[in-house]
């Protein structure tokens, strides 16, 4: 199913929750809300799951208009932050509570039961009570209890962030996996952007009520639209200054670690301030050809984590700069208080104009 | 397969449902709430400043603070309720810390009997204590026979007496409160402090106390508001010039006329004080207790040494002191033609067949009253605290405030302001003088333990488990009783029935309010107790000490003794 919002606003209060949201979700795809906490992305479930409705703006599912239409009679499944798991039903009656809402046969329950548990593997735990079964197992109950209706739409509200790191990386290739099977259409919040590159299709960065910026995992990392989302969106290094030149879409920035180099990311204007922004993994250490940018620096920390080096490079005007080297069997590890000379290729960084940086 | 395809293809029915408007189902609540306790209190309160022909006056206030009596009285009531609070912390807080704490022979039998001097009232526990304190009781009897003394000792009759009284009764609701809170302090804020050197009474000091500030104070609120309101206690004991004891003998008499005027006086004036009180308890600290989701309790300790027997001894002597009374009451109901001697001489059951058998008209009241008084709260308090806990209905702070003033209202007061709101036709009946206005009364003083149970259940609801069940179809009627109620009912009953036991105790509203014909227990105890028929109103107090008992007890069973929410006055 196709999902539509279009200028879609909520005020709570004299808080403006949503100012103006509107997104296209396609048929089959999983979309990801990303940002931090009070962006509005919660909100926007709420409103797609039908438990709040716009002030202003309007919802379409497949073209039609939902605005006022209860949750139940939407065809949606929603997986709760919490689980909402009733304590006092066991798994089987959980999952099948909805289905015996809609007076299936006994039998037809079971059936479809048993299917759903089966899918998320938890066949054999029907007789359980919530409590007696772990976080992760309680997910799975609380995403086969959205799916058991063959719902057009699966909403998942954080359904990661009770859980421990490794049980989390196993239910999103979980989640995944079952999406793709169903080719279900399913909105996606979290907070946690590792986990929305791992698992969308697509992602919408909000931030303030409002939508930073939609794309795929690719596009938001190698082409973010704002300052905001490039430093959300992965890992990036800010060198913040004053536009020295401009030509040709190449900017160059007169920062206190020295003159850089990028291309133009947005209204850049001469004699204004902005914000160049370069990946760790596009830094280097010294020996730049040149073309290049080159900073000098100090080393300030060194990490080895076996597949790369991560140094933290201290530059002019005190600002650190992450540089991941890749392969260090073939560098030697540079020990903290070492000068250096970190280089980058303008064409990897990019300039932003400058705006309060979160 | 075709019935799935058929109730799959009912997806699409993006059409709008109207949703019943709040206010429709919150109007009936608004207007109970504003008929039978907001109408009566502005009543009350008119009438302190007005005169026989409806004018406006401040005549009788100024007799109030003109009189030096008057004036007396209020720092009496302030001295007693004031010393009472005190009393209730020295005892309840030790006790609380103890029983939460620490672990030490016996301590499972002594937490569920700590909370047993709340069965009794405290009109019946005075009894029971002068039955052993007072001037011809068994210990002055025992003193004077045996010791020699020429004059009976003075126990009872005075301050001493009354403070007495009042602490053996109201120190439990410290206790529970304090219970409560202290259980709720997650372990690791005191293990962080702990960390950083903060050990012992220093960390007592700055962390555990001030985590326990919120029940402590409504818990202290509480033994305030009601030891100040409290008549029966210091008029067995022979003090008059107390407040609460003037409003219910300017009232009761109805001889005189200008008389009469000043207990109305005095009892807005009493209303207006406890609301103030109420209101400055709830500035001093934020009352809302904070939803905790999951904590970790602090874990018991073994008393160590000499301890282990101080802590069972201190208990034993304090509980031992709070039963007094109840052996009091034994003694004189099954005693026959009790006097003059320490215990009674012969033992009979003559006082229970005319109480029981006889003329059962007070038990049968008293449980009829309760009853009605019950399924009004249910109803009642069970909407209201669902809508604090789960609606945005306008006005809904307002039913929070109205609901903690009549937690605050002494009985005294509700009485007089029922009888002045309501002895004229309203509607066509005369409500006064109808049977229904006592289980009324009791159902308006008695309803904010369910309303707060039912608030407090809900918090531990959370609201996602109704919209799960909302989001796969099921109506709110629906989520109500298959979600919702399941995890509540044992809070919900737990409050009804303490609503129960203290409507069944209540001795202030309906005796002002009784007509004959409509006795209750309480009524019983007071009538008997005041005409001399000692035996009678013993007999009677142990049955109500009995059915408190077994109520108490069903309690506990549903709730796993976890009580100290419900006494505390801060509100929902």
């Amino acid at each position: 199913m196709r999902v539509r919002l279009e200028g879609v606003v909520k005020r709570f209060g004299a808080t403006v929750a949503l100012a103006g949201v509107s997104l296209d979700i396609r048929e089959g795809e999983l979309f990801t809300l990303l940002g931090p906490s009070g962006c509005g992305k919660t909100t926007t479930l709420r409103i797609l799951a039908g438990f709040v409705d716009p002030d202003e703006g309007e919802v379409y599912f497949d073209d039609v208009p939902v605005r006022g239409v209860p949750p139940a009679e939407r065809g949606v499944g929603i997986v709760f932050q919490n689980y909402a798991l009733w304590p006092h039903m066991t798994v089987f009656d959980n999952v099948a509570y909805g289905l015996r809402l809609r007076r299936l046969p006994a039998a037809e329950v079971r059936r479809r039961v048993e299917e759903v548990l089966e899918r998320v593997g938890l066949l054999g735990l029907e007789d359980r009570t919530p409590g007696q079964l772990s976080g992760g197992q309680q997910q799975r109950v609380a995403v086969a209890r959205a799916l058991v209706l063959n719902p057009r739409l699966l909403l998942l509200d954080e359904p990661l962030s009770n859980l421990d790191a490794k049980v989390r990386a196993r239910l999103r290739s979980e989640i995944r996996r079952l999406q793709q099977e169903l080719r279900i259409t399913t909105v996606y919040v979290t907070h946690d952007q590792e986990e929305a590159m791992v698992i969308s299709d697509r992602i919408a960065v909000m931030r303030d009520g409002r939508v930073a910026q939609v794309g795929t995992p690719v596009e938001l990392y190698e082409r973010p639209a704002d300052l905001f989302v490039a430093d959300f969106v992965g890992t990036n290094n800010l060198l913040p200054g004053t536009v020295a030149g401009l030509r040709d879409g190449w900017v160059e920035l007169a920062t206190p670690a020295g003159v850089v180099r990028g291309r133009a990311a947005g209204p850049v204007q001469p004699g204004g301030r902005a914000v160049l922004a370069v990946r760790p993994e596009a830094l280097r250490i010294s020996d730049g050809t040149p073309a290049d940018v080159a900073v000098p620096g100090t080393v300030a920390l060194s990490q080895y984590l076996g597949s790369l080096v991560r140094y933290e490079v201290e530059v002019e005007g005190g600002r650190v700069l992450l540089v991941d080297v890749h392969n260090p069997k073939d560098h030697p590890v540079l020990s903290p208080g070492r000068r250096t000379v970190v280089s980058f290729h303008p064409e990897s960084a990019l300039v932003f104009p400058e705006e309060t940086v979160p | 397969m075709s019935v799935e395809v058929a109730r799959e293809a009912t997806w699409p029915r993006a059409r709008p449902r109207r949703r019943l408007p709040g206010w429709l189902w919150a109007a009936p609540v608004y207007g109970f709430l504003l008929l039978f306790v907001v109408y009566p209190l502005i009543r009350l309160l008119a009438e302190a400043v007005t005169d026989e022909g409806g004018r406006f006056t401040v005549n009788y206030l100024a007799q109030f603070a003109g009189d030096p009596f008057y004036r007396k009285a209020l720092v009496n009531s302030l001295w007693v309720a004031g010393g009472t609070v005190v009393g209730c912390l020295a005892l309840g807080l030790p006790a609380a810390f103890l029983l939460v704490r620490y672990d030490f022979p016996g301590r499972e039998l002594w937490s569920y009997l700590t909370v047993l001097p709340i069965v009794m009232p405290p009109l019946v526990g005075i009894m029971g204590l002068v039955f052993v304190l007072g001037r011809a009781g068994t210990v002055n009897v025992l003193l004077m026979d045996y010791f020699g003394l020429p004059r009976p000792v003075n126990f009872l009759y005075g301050w001493h007496g009354v403070l007495l009284a009042m602490v053996l009764h109201y120190f439990p609701l410290v206790t529970l409160n304090v219970v409560d809170a202290l259980t709720k302090v997650d372990a690791s804020l005191e293990e962080a402090a702990e960390a950083m050197g903060s050990r012992g009474l220093r960390r007592v000091r700055d962390i555990t106390l001030p985590l326990l500030t919120p029940g402590l104070v409504s818990g202290a609120t509480l033994v305030f508001i009601l030891s100040f309101a409290d008549f029966a206690t210091p008029l067995v004991v022979g003090m008059q010039d107390l407040l609460a004891a003037q409003a219910y003998l300017n009232i009761v008499q109805f001889v005189d006329r200008r008389l009469f005027r000043m207990g109305l006086v005095v009892g807005a004036l009493m209303s207006l004080m406890a609301v103030g009180f109420l209101v400055i308890a709830r500035r001093a600290v934020a009352m809302r207790e904070y939803a905790v989701v999951s904590y970790r309790a602090v874990e018991r300790r073994p008393l160590q040494g000499a301890w282990r027997l101080v802590a069972p001894a201190l208990f034993a002597t304090v509980l031992g002191l709070a039963f007094l009374p109840h052996l009091g009451l034994l003694l004189a109901a099954f005693g026959k033609a009790w006097s003059l001697t320490p215990f009674p001489t012969r033992f009979t059951l003559e006082h229970f067949d005319q109480v029981l058998h006889l003329t059962p008209t007070y038990v049968v009241n008293s449980l009829r009253w309760g009853a009605v008084a019950v399924a009004l709260i249910l109803v009642l308090g069970v909407s209201i605290g669902w809508m604090l806990a789960r609606t945005s209905l306008p006005g809904r702070e307002l039913v929070d405030s109205v609901v903690t003033l009549v937690l605050a209202l002494p009985g005294t007061a509700v009485g007089i302001a029922y009888l002045r709101a309501f002895h004229a036709p309203l509607a066509g009946i005369t409500l006064t003088r109808s049977w229904f206005v006592m289980p009324l009364v009791l159902a308006v003083r008695r309803m904010p333990y369910t309303v707060r149970a039912t608030f407090a259940s809900l918090l531990t609801v959370h609201q996602a488990m109704e919209e799960a069940a909302a989001s796969v179809g099921a109506s709110s009627l629906r989520t109500f009783f298959d979600v919702s109620l399941p995890l509540i009912w044992r809070g919900v009953v737990a409050g009804a029935l303490f609503s129960l036991l203290f409507a069944l105790q209540e001795a202030a509203a309906t005796i002002l309010l009784v007509l004959p014909g409509w006795e209750t227990i309480t009524v019983g105890i007071f009538t008997f107790y005041t005409s001399g028929t000692f035996g009678q109103a013993a007999a009677l107090g142990v049955v109500l000490v009995t059915l408190s008992a077994a109520i108490l007890y069903a309690i506990y069973r549903l709730t796993g003794a976890r009580l100290g929410g419900l006494f505390g006055s801060g509100g929902a």
